[in-house]
């Protein structure tokens, strides 16, 4: 099987976003959905492989090549999930690089002391309200 | 000891009732409004009706300190969270989690939960001893488990082979009964010589089975 570079999982609108630019720019990408029809979002310029499956198993995981991974970016709707998922990322399988969406913000204190990294979208959130507003507000 | 039980239906009525009949104090978390009213009807103990894997809901619930967190969600990663959360943010001294895939145990523990429990792996286990113990003890058990007979076949390489009874260091609290060495019956004394395939009768409390079962395996 050809060396995988880019794992994503969860093909929601964000996760198959990722995976087709991703695959656009060159990257071999695998993406992870317990559910089929989810791989609809992909674009049609997506090249890379779908597996159906559910990421918490680590048997799916090695299917995918995890331990020869560069990145995995983690996306699916249910934080624990994510959390989970990316504690086994990291102290399993050592993957290099790391990222991972929560919703929950108080969550974060589960990455500490790992090379995790976190995408909130509620900070985004705040922090697009906060530029759009500059000086408009006293 | 001050004891949570988050989320779960039918294995968290069942421990309420234990541990508040062993007086324990008892802290319930659980998402279904149903569960939680029906629990707070049932028992005088405070119940937190939200999300136990949100760091808020444990907080409202000071759970900080607790001796155990027990998490029964039905999703594994749930009670992943409950777990790593109640350990990193209020210091709870021990958590135990049930798990549905039992591939988890093993992982759980790894990425340091204290004490995992799947039933499915559970099953497995009992089944596999059931299957060890008949091939080298019995066990009976004597008013209500309290007390438990055990025979052993002893092996020709167990280290207890050619020794006296008085010069072997037994555990504390056991009892050689009895001595089969086919066809004759020993009542035991110090001077009584262990031979290879006879058969034990040993007197114990259940809770020191183990450690009498290993120590009279013990290999040379």
């Amino acid at each position: 099987m050809k060396k995988h570079n880019v794992i994503v999982i969860g093909s929601g609108r964000l996760g198959a976003n990722i995976a087709t630019s991703m695959s656009e720019k060159g990257e071999n990408v695998i993406i992870i959905d317990a559910d089929h029809d989810s791989f609809r979002k992909l674009n049609d310029s997506f090249s890379g492989y779908q597996i159906v499956g559910d990421a918490t198993d680590t048997a799916i995981l090695e299917n995918a090549s995890i331990k020869e991974t560069k990145m995995v970016v983690i996306t699916t709707d249910n934080d624990n999930t994510n959390i989970f998922i990316a504690h086994l990322c990291f102290y399993l399988y050592d993957v290099p690089m790391i990222i991972v969406r929560l919703t929950d913000n108080d969550k974060g204190v589960l990455l500490e002391n790992t090379t995790i990294k976190p995408i909130y979208p509620f900070k985004l959130s705040i922090k697009a309200f906060i530029e759009l507003t500059e000086g408009m507000l006293s | 000891m001050r004891i949570v039980i988050a989320g779960g239906k039918h294995q968290a009525d069942f421990l309420i009732k234990m541990f508040k009949a062993e007086k324990h104090q008892l802290t319930v978390i659980n998402k279904d409004e149903q569960f939680s009213d029906y629990i707070s009807t049932e028992n005088d103990i405070p119940v937190f009706q939200s999300d136990p894997s949100k760091a808020y809901a444990l907080s409202d619930a000071d759970i900080d300190g607790s001796d155990i967190v027990i998490a029964l969600s039905d999703k594994d990663t749930e009670n992943y969270v409950i777990c790593k959360l109640a350990k990193k943010l209020f210091h709870v001294k021990k958590c135990v989690c049930i798990v549905s895939n039992p591939k988890n145990v093993h992982i759980f523990k790894t990425l340091g939960i204290d004490s995992v429990i799947s039933s499915t792996y559970l099953l497995g286990q009992t089944v596999k001893t059931e299957i060890n113990i008949e091939r080298w003890f019995k066990t009976l058990s004597i008013e209500d488990d309290k007390i438990v007979m055990t025979e052993i076949e002893v092996e020709k390489d167990f280290a207890i082979v050619n020794k006296k009874l008085m010069d072997i260091k037994f555990p504390k609290n056991i009892n050689i009964s009895c001595v089969f060495r086919d066809p004759d019956v020993i009542i035991p004394n110090g001077q009584t010589l262990i031979k290879s395939e006879d058969k034990l009768i040993l007197i114990s409390k259940p809770q020191e089975q183990d450690e009498i079962i290993n120590f009279i395996r013990k290999k040379k």
